[in-house]
């Protein structure tokens, strides 16, 4: 659009009538300019909100403090960080026997024999089983056995978890359960039960499948709270007979009767839960209960340990990441807050605009 | 046309406040005059303008803008509190009952033609002020849009405005 241009007279006009100060505004004017402008700005324009130019210098600031801080607390957690990673490699084969027992039910009950051949020894190795397994004597025992074997290759997984779903029908057990995968990442996790009898048979039998990486064997006497169950029922019992010779007695009143009767409702509720329970423990002590994890060399391979700078730069990133989190967190918060603010301050402006062009348009 | 000198002590040295005011007073004086239509007003504004000008010297950019149009928008913004501090005792004087008609308040435009003071009485402060700025300080679009805080267009528009009042006014008079 081009800007309109007054015509010529007007032009002249206008311009030879340009307004000049008289000599005392002049000397009024002179005189403020003569004086001092103040040293220090006042607090309230100290205090003012930054500028464009401000926020193009804090945000790359903050950017860049933000990382800053990220690399130098990377740097530092990355020694620590290495040293407990060497730890876990060295503690692997510990940790996983530890994580087998935790498999077990946490029980007041003692544990015998419990056999540990986490860390590969030249006896798993040659696929030798441990010590004597089958329940001593006649004492009702609890067997649980984890075990990982390793085979050449995805073919041998199957194969090996065919072979140990076989040996567990032959030995007249069944499979609890049981993953199979094959492909790259070939593994297979078989949980059978095993009479306890032959559990050293299918120990030996599984071992046999490949080589052994790790092997744990938990022996849990059950003994003891089977004849704690059995002493009960014994007294239950008991005290049934005792209940119904006093009920077939006449010289009962109706509230004895009543009170006798439901004392022998309950006694015989409790004689059935005794006997589910006594039944079921003779059967954890029956079958022994047998976990086989059968991996390749790729599966089992444990991760090499990263570089000090790969540790570093995986600190640096977690950093950045939490930064970035409270960030968020913080611009969640405060957004809310900052519209508001921007939607007064915007008002105030369109408003003190309108009051300006009504005070310009009635002058 | 006129043109603003100021005093400087070296070829990179920044003008001092003293010497900026010196070359700028006839614009802010003129422009006040221009916008309050009272010479008097005019006086007092251009003096309350170069106080606040001295207080804010320190926050003085030059990058931001030429010495002229900081004090221009110092003195604007003194204008218009002036405006609004004047309407608001007009209001308290017309509740009283004791306000003066309004022409009898305004002075004439002192050292104009009769001409052209006419005209001008017809224009609105806003159409006043795009004059004074655009053809007698002779500031450009840009400067005169970011001074008035409105689009170039608007400033176009509002000159173009009082322009044809003004050319309309005295061939009104050339007539008659």
């Amino acid at each position: 659009m081009t800007s309109p241009e007054p015509s010529p007279e007007l032009a002249a006009l206008l311009r030879a009538s340009r307004p000049a100060a008289s000599p005392e505004l002049r000397a009024r004017v002179r005189e403020i300019a003569a004086r001092q402008a103040p040293k220090t700005m006042p607090l309230w324009s100290r205090l003012r909100l930054p500028s464009r130019r401000g926020v193009l210098v804090v945000v790359p600031a903050a950017a860049a403090l933000a990382i800053a801080s990220a690399g130098v607390l990377g740097l530092a957690r990355s020694d620590g960080s290495g040293e407990a990673t060497r730890q876990l490699d060295t503690s692997y084969g510990q940790l996983e026997s530890q994580g087998a027992q935790k498999a077990v039910p946490q029980e007041t009950s003692p544990v015998y024999g419990a056999t540990d051949a986490a860390t590969p020894s030249a006896a798993t190795r040659s696929g030798a089983a441990p010590g004597s397994l089958a329940p001593t004597g006649d004492r009702a025992q609890r067997v649980t056995a984890t075990m990982t074997v390793e085979v050449e290759d995805s073919d041998g997984v199957a194969d090996s978890a065919q072979k140990a779903i076989a040996l567990t029908q032959r030995l007249g057990g069944y499979v609890a359960s049981s993953s199979v995968v094959t492909g790259d990442d070939a593994n297979a996790v078989i949980t059978v039960r095993i009479p306890a009898a032959r559990v050293q048979e299918a120990v030996s039998g599984l071992s046999a499948l490949g080589t052994i990486v790790s092997q744990q064997i938990l022996t849990q006497d059950l003994q003891g709270d089977l004849n704690q169950l059995e002493r009960r029922e014994r007294s239950v019992r008991a005290q049934i007979a005792v209940v119904m010779a006093r009920l077939e007695s006449e010289s009962l009143t109706a509230a004895q009767r009543a009170a006798l009767e439901a004392r022998l409702g309950s006694l015989r509720t409790e004689l059935r839960t005794l006997r589910r329970a006594i039944a079921g423990t003779s059967a954890e002590a029956r079958m022994a209960t047998i976990q086989l994890a059968v991996m390749t060399p790729e599966g089992s391979a444990v991760a090499p340990v990263p570089s000090r700078l790969d540790r570093a730069l995986d600190e640096a990133l977690n950093v950045l990441v939490w930064e970035a989190v409270v960030a968020l967190a913080i611009l969640i918060v405060a957004l809310p807050f900052a519209l508001v603010a921007l939607a007064v301050w915007l008002g105030n402006r369109l408003y003190r605009r309108r009051e300006d062009d009504r005070l310009l348009t009635a002058n | 046309m006129h043109a603003v000198s100021l005093e400087v002590t070296g070829p990179t040295a920044a003008p001092t406040f003293a010497s900026v005011a010196e070359g700028c007073l006839d614009d802010v004086y003129g422009y006040l005059l221009y916008l309050t239509r009272n010479s008097a007003v005019a006086e007092d504004l251009t003096g309350e303008t170069f106080e606040t000008a001295l207080r804010r010297w320190r926050r003085f950019d030059p990058r931001r803008g030429t010495p002229r149009a900081w004090l221009l928008a110092i003195a604007r913004s003194t204008a218009l509190d002036w405006f609004r501090a004047d309407g608001r005792r007009r209001k308290r004087e017309e509740r009283a009952g004791t306000a003066e008609p309004r022409s009898s308040v305004d002075e004439a435009f002192e050292g104009f033609s009769p001409v052209l003071e006419a005209g001008l009485r017809e224009l609105t402060a806003g159409e006043r002020e795009v004059v004074a700025l655009r053809v007698v300080l002779d500031l450009d679009g840009e400067e005169t849009a970011r001074l008035l805080k409105i689009s170039p267009t608007a400033v176009s528009t509002r000159l173009h405005r009082a322009l044809a009042k003004l050319e309309e006014r005295m061939r009104h008079d050339d007539v008659a």
